[in-house]
């Protein structure tokens, strides 16, 4: 360290030397600024107190003005360390931040990303559709009798009816109408519902069904239903079409229509085959074989022997039920091309977002 | 099922109908028309047809229908009873209904004298435009009449017929007797039982009843005597034998889905008429006419009122007479407004008001029903064990888990080792489709494993899957589903460049359990060693709420893993119902403004001493400001004794009301720590 100055002037000269070699020798860090401080403006040995020192040695009518011209000195020295200090930290912070960088095109660190089944997915879709006409979800066992899957709902033991069913019994159930099987469609959630429950009665009975068919690309032994049920004084055929077009529109677009076409299930009277207009094209395509309809599902008026068989008087009350197959639906609005897919739960399958 | 234009146009007075008008309106009507081959008159149409409709299964039927639905007349052809030669038939063969609840009617006539040839031109021709082959004319005849009035007819070789005493072929309606046989005409042997019903002749079943006659007694070119059978069965007697043999006939099709008792002997004079102009011969005197329990004739009422109130719409009273009307149904106005409608023979399907009504609107077309909905209802109930399963299903999936969808039968082999996930036995299928579908399952997870052994074949190793469904079981007889929620983890967990990934263990699955109660609102479940056959020993443990087992949860065993071929496997299940999920909240405290404290402890204990017996011990007789007990660190190996573990307890402390003192959580830790070394095998650093 060079020896202390004589003057303000000196002292001066002296500061602007070393600030200037500093710049140049590149940007200072907190440390060098501190150091720097202690330098100038230590208590003890810094040059602006050994400078102050000098004063006794400054005749008696200059004292004043050394003195003023020191503490301007000392002053303009800790604003321009300050500032300096300043830049050094904020230097050195950037210097920090610096060092952390990381290349941000690098894979993230993602969390496990979750997902629900497309059964689920659309499931949810009919049921929220549902929900908003004031439908409750109802709930059964699968393995169910012979009587609530058949005989309450009209069908006749021994009736042809059930050839189209081909239904799957367990062992070890009783006979007639206490054998047991595996419910070949939800309707049995309808009747339970109808023995549990006085009209009015409005609910969406979904869950899994099983009928003996062998698997392929269009055909899985277990797959999965929504029914609807509704049962109240006044409930009229018209209001069956009218709930079927609002399904039909809120779930598939507002320029869906239905239409409907006689046919026969047992436990309803009339039986309707429902068709919505086909609203992946203008003109035919494959998902609707080119007839501007694709099939989603089965309904009517609730036979009043079903009614009946619940306990509800046919005359006083009537209603309607319809039943559409879940993956069907999943298969149709996400053109998933193999039935297989839904149950074979390969990840590549399920880690996607069905809406 | 295929319909000749031409056939159908014999019954419709006038041009042949246009064929895609035709087409459009039979489907319209309930008659699915899948598709048309050919034109003009050899046009034929593939109408489906549902089982109730067993009248339509014809071509007189469905041309009634076509009439109906195209408003044009409908036009029977008539069917002259054939002129007959001096011997009686009853003086050539006897008919008896032994069993006259499964056969209400039996018509024989008898013809002699003929030479069977082939049927004429016009014959063959329309059973050719079915998709039939001609055989020999009284065949042919026979299936003629049974494509055009739906009546299914028969022909014996009269004098194949064995006698009866009085001399007499004799036909015997009755149920088969054990041990009977009958070569039937497919040439295979069938072993008779008392549900089948049989045509026998004095001694021995000639025909299985409305399905199939027999070899023996068949029409063969040699043939010049023949009775021909034209009768009613009841559907349930004829289903029965036909299922009971595996046997599935044009006749049999009819018979179990209900033929009309009135047609048998229009259905003769038809057959009779056909076998004549083809092979000659004499028609005996008069009509074998038995009877069994006669079928009673129907009558329903139809209210106006109600079908109008039923429908939602109206349909006017004079267009609901002409619409019966033209279907055959004989229609009085019983009262103003009430309609009395006598329903044809033919029509099984109509038994009540509501099928009348129907027969309306299918013909005035859905196409005029209004759209309307029902009055506003507001749901007021909820299944509460849905809403748990669907909150399960977002909670899993959250928690990172991909949702699977398995079957609910599995192999009886692979649920073997999981049955005791259930009380009570695993439900068999009796008519399953054969491995592995045969056996439902006891826990989802054994689906959840041919889930992961599909992906793992696939080089897709790393799997975090989970399904909310059913576990199945028979108890005393008794179905019992239980909801469960079943998780599988296999493979590599935290893959990242920047760490290194580790493979997912116990405690990822008691972890995700415990992520489940949480997310349920449910207080933390115990997880209490067990030993379960299907997983690892020391690595399985019970899921216990209020000391009941309510899961598991564990590394699948070793021997299992290698069976599925899945390397370690990680797997729980947990029945939903059994999560304790309290209310939500209805008033909830303000959340302490003082921060609390933590002090940690360290104590070195045998490994067979566990977690919950720590924890334990630092909460007994802690003070009301003990927030919770956690472990931060657990280390074995060097300087830890052999068969020991070194856990570091952090416990922390806070209050609502106050700042805490040092010197009283030192105090607090203190105590907790004495408490640790009271426990028999420890040792707690820093306390002597």
């Amino acid at each position: 360290m060079s020896s202390a100055p004589f003057s303000v002037e000196e002292a001066r000269g002296l500061l602007d030397a070393e600030l200037a070699d500093a710049a140049g020798r590149g940007g200072l860090l907190p440390a060098d600024v501190h150091e720097l401080k202690v330098r100038w403006l230590g208590k003890k040995q810094g040059v602006v107190t050994a400078l102050l020192a000098r004063l006794k040695e400054v005749p008696k009518e200059e004292k004043a003005a050394f003195g003023a011209g020191v503490n301007a000195l000392k002053q303009e020295v800790e604003a321009r360390l300050d500032a300096l200090e300043a830049e050094a930290t904020a230097r050195a912070a950037a210097r920090a931040e610096a060092a952390k960088a990381v290349d941000v095109t690098l894979p993230p660190r993602v969390p496990p990303v979750g997902r629900l089944h497309p059964l689920t997915v659309v499931r949810r879709r009919i049921e929220h559709v549902f929900h908003g006409l004031g439908y409750e979800v109802a709930d059964g066992p699968e393995i169910e009798t012979d009587w609530y899957n058949f005989e309450s709902l009209n069908f006749a033991p021994d009736h042809p009816a059930r050839d189209s069913v081909d239904t799957f019994f367990v062992e070890g159930g009783g006979t007639g109408r206490d054998a047991l099987l595996l419910r070949t469609h939800t309707s049995p959630v309808q009747m339970r519902t109808m023995e549990g429950r006085r009209p009015p009665i409005r609910v969406l009975c979904p869950g899994r069904v099983y009928r003996k068919d062998d698997i392929d690309p269009r055909h899985s032994p277990v797959f999965h239903q929504m029914e609807g049920l509704v049962v109240d004084e006044g409930i009229t055929f018209a209001h069956l079409r009218g709930t079927l077009s609002a399904f039909a529109k809120s779930f598939f677009g507002g320029r869906a229509e239905v239409r409907l076409a006689p046919t026969f299930f047992p436990f309803v009277e009339p039986g309707v085959d429902c068709a919505v207009s086909c609203v992946f094209c203008e003109t035919g395509c494959r998902i609707c074989s080119y007839s501007g309809w694709i099939e989603i599902m089965g309904a009517g008026m609730v036979h009043p022997n079903v009614l009946a068989n619940a306990g509800i008087d046919p005359e006083r009350f009537t209603g309607f039920a319809f039943g559409m197959g879940i993956d069907r639906i999943a298969m149709l609005l996400h053109g998933i091309p193999d039935l297989r897919l839904l149950f074979e739960n390969d990840v590549r399958f399920l880690d996607r977002t069905w809406g | 099922m295929k319909f000749r234009l031409e056939w159908l146009g014999q019954y419709l007075p006038g041009d042949l109908p246009d064929l895609a008008t035709l087409r459009r309106r039979l489907t319209d009507v309930g008659f699915i028309v899948e598709g048309t081959e050919g034109e003009g008159k050899d046009a034929v149409l593939e109408v489906e047809l549902t089982a109730n409709r067993p009248d339509g299964m014809n071509h007189r039927g469905l041309a009634r229908e076509a009439a109906c639905a195209l408003g044009r007349a409908f036009r029977d052809v008539p069917a002259p009873a054939p002129p007959e030669g001096p011997a009686a038939a009853s003086s050539l063969a006897a008919v008896t209904i032994e069993a006259p609840d499964l056969c209400s009617r039996y018509s024989a006539r008898v013809v002699e004298g003929l030479r069977v040839r082939e049927a004429s031109a016009a014959v063959q021709e329309r059973l050719r435009g079915l998709g039939m082959n001609p055989i020999l004319a009284p065949v042919d005849a026979t299936n003629h009449v049974l494509w055009d009035i739906g009546q299914p007819l028969h022909a014996f070789d009269l004098d194949t017929l064995a006698k009866k005493a009085d001399g007499l072929p004799a036909i015997v309606v009755r149920r088969a007797r054990s041990g009977e046989t009958l070569v039937t005409l497919d040439g295979v042997e069938r072993t008779l039982s008392p549900e089948d019903l049989v045509i026998a002749d004095a001694e021995k079943p000639v025909a299985l009843a409305g399905v199939m006659g027999g070899l023996a007694t068949a029409i063969t070119p040699s043939t010049t005597r023949v009775l021909l059978e034209s009768a009613h069965f009841t559907a349930t007697a004829v289903r029965k034998t036909a299922r009971r043999h595996g046997m599935h006939t044009d006749a049999s099709h009819r018979f179990e889905r209900g033929t009309d008792p009135e047609t048998t002997l229009e259905a003769l004079d038809r057959v009779t008429a056909l076998l004549l102009a083809d092979c000659g011969g004499t028609v005996a005197r008069g009509v074998i006419d038995a009877h069994g329990t006669p079928r009673p004739r129907k009558s329903v009422t139809l209210r106006h009122a109600r079908l109008v109130s039923f429908l939602g719409m109206e349909v006017p009273l004079e267009r609901c007479v002409e619409i019966l009307s033209s279907l055959a149904f004989g229609v009085r106005e019983a009262a103003p407004g009430v309609l009395e409608v006598s329903v044809p023979t033919w029509r099984v399907d109509v038994e009540q008001e509501c099928d009348l009504i129907e027969e309306v609107i299918r013909v005035v077309g859905y196409a005029a029903l209004p759209e309307t909905l029902p009055h506003p209802y507001n749901p007021t109930w909820s299944e509460p064990v849905l809403a748990r399963e669907e909150r399960a299903r977002d909670l899993l999936a959250a928690a990172g888990f991909a949702e699977a969808c398995t079957y609910s039968f599995v192999s009886a082999e692979e649920n073997s080792p999981f049955a005791s996930c259930v009380d009570g036995t695993p439900p068999v299928v009796s008519n399953a489709l054969g491995e592995p579908f045969t056996t439902m399952r006891s826990t989802p997870v054994v689906g959840l494993l041919r889930a992961a052994r599909h992906n793992v074949r696939r080089g897709l190793g790393d799997l975090a899957l989970f399904e909310v469904g059913r576990s199945y079981a028979l108890v005393e007889g008794r179905p019992v589903e239980s909801r469960r929620a079943a998780i599988l983890l296999r493979g590599r967990r935290g893959v990242h460049w920047a760490s290194e990934a580790r493979p997912a263990d116990f405690h990822d699955g008691s972890g995700v359990v415990a992520a489940l109660f949480a997310g349920f609102g449910a207080p933390a479940p115990a997880f209490r060693p067990a030993a379960l056959p299907f997983l690892a020993p020391g690595r399985s443990a019970e899921v216990v709420v209020d000391g009941k087992v309510v899961g598991w949860v564990g590394v699948l065993s070793g021997t299992l893993a290698a069976e599925w071929d899945l390397g370690e496997v990680v797997a729980a299940d947990v029945d939903l119902a059994a999560i304790p999920v309290p209310p939500p909240p209805s008033s909830v405290e303000m959340p302490s403004r003082f921060p609390g404290s933590e002090v940690d402890l360290t104590v070195t204990h045998p490994f067979s001493l566990s977690w919950d017996t720590l924890a334990a011990a630092v909460r007994a007789g802690a003070p009301s400001e003990l927030l919770s007990v956690d472990a931060k660190y657990l280390w074995r190996g060097a300087g830890v004794p052999e068969g020991h573990v070194k856990t570091t307890l952090t416990v922390a402390f806070g209050s609502a009301e106050r700042s805490l003192e040092r010197d009283e959580i030192n105090r607090w830790r203190d105590d907790a720590a004495r408490r640790l070394l009271a426990v028999p095998g420890t040792a707690v650093d820093g306390i002597a």
